[in-house]
């Protein structure tokens, strides 16, 4: 007897554990932990093949077709004919972006390009940190479809050095967003202004296409959270129940007359042409200054719009991107220089 | 009481505790299998879906075949790791480029336990065609905090339940035409990329800027238009020395050979793509793309950790409020 009960306990331990083993041999293992979780339903639907499951979780196409969306009908007409075609009656949005060369260049010319090919009537005004246009950016531009202008100006290295010294980095590319407000002026009269806005976007950053919406109809200057700057999750103005402006939520020198980043305001065209000597200060300019330089001379705090739902909606984060490593390029350099990158 | 007593009292105490033993192995694995059994019958029952948006949201332009817009030509595989800072900022604007290519279907999978609220709304916003998937690696308690397990490459086991939702959702036998590409949310994409591989037969390939310590990788192609070797420092002479963001697989292939996947422990480092590729094509199989592979049509940049020294222990901005 004592012989059979052996037997009997033997299958019953080798029985479960074989089954065991197979089912943790045939799937990975979270996909067997998350079984008992609950919590993936595709790691179940995998477990049970029965088609009745598949047709659950994974609906046919026809059985979605009869379901009609409403809101995607306009993305469609934006998808697939890039850029949107100009409107006569929609005010213009003239975007500077500064852009330097260097290795990661093209790839942040490209994703941006990318984004601003959805958005309707939009000019971008690209002005390069160089001594003469270059060939990889003129011809990015000219197949990328986008309006464009492709500006460029040098900032002289005993800029780059002398301002160099301050804690915060180098205020790169004043020159060449002044040299895009120098276009602005030149190309539109004060006297019948065009209606659109001027925003400042440096080619690192990440916009949303909800972003270009809000700024459209500015009327002098708006303003909304940007995220990632001055070491916090995002800084943004502070609004009152009025929906106006009254300071500026931020650790990094909440006080400054504008505690915003360049990525966080934009000016109606009206308003650059009122104003002809409007520029960013060059010299003397403290760090996170800048923008403060300029908007000084265009609105007061209480003449600024708040947008974004008041300043609750973050709808640009300002990324940066890291400097790739190149070190088995050598000395000599390993790949073809002849190669764009 | 003597030797002999005590000798026969431990005799005794064995069987009992062999008892013991025998209960446990045996309770324990059924208990297992029958709870596998419960959750795998009872949970389907249940209202959950995985996420499936997109082709319900499509709107059929007129005169469009209907069956037209379930033909994906193209599968793009995003991994996603979730709870980085930057993560919604990857995503939309690797969003704004996806949104331009026609044809396309977005599956992503999260390395997370459960599908993040901020993702679903993401997908459902842009409008896309997408497939949201999730799945968690295991931590490894043992490394400080919240580090993941190192010995499993990130993003393997993301990708392989996408190449899995790949074979259970299409039909080996069926006709239907698509490609499949690993897609990094930090990398960078240009139009110009996908239309190049929507022509793979079987696996094809191009270079990729920014990997391997260069300005770029790239298939070394022959004057017959055949790839024979690699243009890498690091290690050229992988099976197959590319990176993730540079082949794309043609779905046929994929269904075909259905024990393909990212193998998931004991991956040298720079052979994850090796352990897949060498199970679905020869060296002598793949197709050059990029004009030869001369143009570079996809960068892997990464982005810059943000600094958010100013938060402080507390948190300065409001936590509601979503980045």
């Amino acid at each position: 007897m004592l012989r059979r009960r052996n037997l009997l306990t033997t299958l019953l331990i080798a029985l479960p554990w074989a089954l065991l083993l197979t089912l943790w041999h045939q799937y990975p293992t979270t996909h067997y932990l998350s079984l008992l979780r609950n919590e993936n339903v595709t790691s179940k639907a995998l477990l049970n093949g029965t088609s009745a499951l598949r047709e659950e979780v994974f609906p046919s196409c026809t059985r979605q077709q009869q379901s009609i969306g409403a809101t995607p009908k306009i993305i469609q007409n934006y998808v697939y004919s890039r850029p949107p075609p100009w409107s006569d009656t929609l005010p213009t949005i003239f975007v500077i972006t500064p852009t330097y060369t260097r290795p990661v260049q093209k790839a942040e010319l490209t994703r941006l390009a990318n984004t601003f090919l959805h958005v309707q009537n939009l000019h971008w005004v690209v002005v390069e940190d160089s001594p003469r246009r270059t060939n990889l950016v003129s011809n990015l531009l000219e197949k990328a479809g986008l309006n464009f202008t492709h500006l460029n100006v040098e900032t002289p290295k005993s800029l780059k050095l002398g301002l160099s010294w301050i804690p915060s980095h180098t205020p790169r590319g004043t020159l060449q967003r002044n040299l895009g407000l120098h276009w602005l002026r030149d190309s539109f009269s004060n006297t019948a202004p065009p209606e659109g806005v001027v925003y400042f976007a440096d080619d690192d950053n990440t916009y949303s296409l909800e972003l270009f919406e809000e700024m459209r109809y500015t009327r002098r200057v708006s303003v909304w959270p940007v995220a990632f700057v001055g070491g916090l999750r995002y800084e943004s103005p502070k609004v009152s129940p009025a929906g106006k402006v009254v300071g500026w939520k931020t650790v990094f020198d909440p006080n400054r007359p504008f505690a915003i980043d360049m990525a966080g305001f934009a000016i109606s065209i009206k308003l650059i042409l009122e104003k002809p000597h409007a520029s960013f200060k060059l010299e003397g300019v403290k760090g996170g200054y800048q923008e403060t330089s300029l908007l000084k001379d265009l609105v007061t705090m209480d003449g600024l719009e708040p947008k974004a739902a008041n300043c609750t909606k973050v709808l640009v984060w300002h990324t940066r991107t890291e400097r790739p490593t190149l070190v088995n390029e050598g000395k000599r350099g390993f790949t073809d220089p002849r190669v764009e990158v | 009481m003597g030797n002999e007593e005590l000798w026969a009292q431990s005799v005794l105490e064995m069987p009992k505790r062999r008892d013991i033993l025998a209960i446990v192995l045996i309770v324990l694995p059924w208990t297992l299998l029958i709870t596998v059994w419960h959750q795998s019958t009872i949970a389907p029952l249940l209202a959950v879906h995985k996420d499936d948006g997109g082709d319900s949201q499509r709107d059929l332009a007129a005169g469009l075949d209907s069956k037209e817009y379930c033909l994906s030509d193209r599968d793009i595989v995003e991994v996603v790791r979730t709870d980085r800072p930057v993560q919604k900022a990857e995503l939309t604007r690797l969003a704004n480029t996806l949104l331009h290519v026609p044809n396309l279907h977005w599956i992503l999978v999260e390395d997370s336990q459960r599908r993040t609220p901020l993702i679903t709304r993401l997908l459902r916003d842009t409008g896309l065609n997408y497939t949201h998937l999730n799945v968690e690696t295991p931590r490894n308690y043992k490394l400080r905090g919240d580090m993941r397990d190192p010995r499993i490459p990130r993003g393997t086991m993301q990708r392989n339940l996408a190449l899995r939702w790949l074979r259970e959702t299409f039909n080996r036998n069926n006709s239907q035409p698509g490609i499949v590409y690993f897609a990094d949310d930090d990398n960078t994409y240009s139009l110009e990329l996908f239309e190049e591989m929507r022509s793979t037969r079987k696996v094809s390939v191009w270079p990729v800027a920014f990997v391997g310590g260069l300005r770029y990788e790239s298939p070394k192609v022959n004057a017959a238009g055949k790839v024979y070797g690699w243009k890498t420092v690091f290690d050229p002479h992988r099976p197959f020395a590319i990176d993730m963001a540079g082949f794309a697989v043609n779905l046929r292939l994929i269904l075909q050979r259905s024990q393909a996947y990212f193998k998931l422990r004991g991956v040298k480092g720079g052979y994850q793509e090796s352990s897949l590729l060498r199970e679905l094509v020869t060296l002598n199989d793949l197709e050059p793309k990029a004009a030869n592979c001369t143009k570079i049509l996809v960068w892997h940049t990464r982005t810059e950790k943000p600094v958010l020294v100013n938060e402080g222990k507390k948190g300065f901005t409001d936590p509601n409020v979503e980045i």
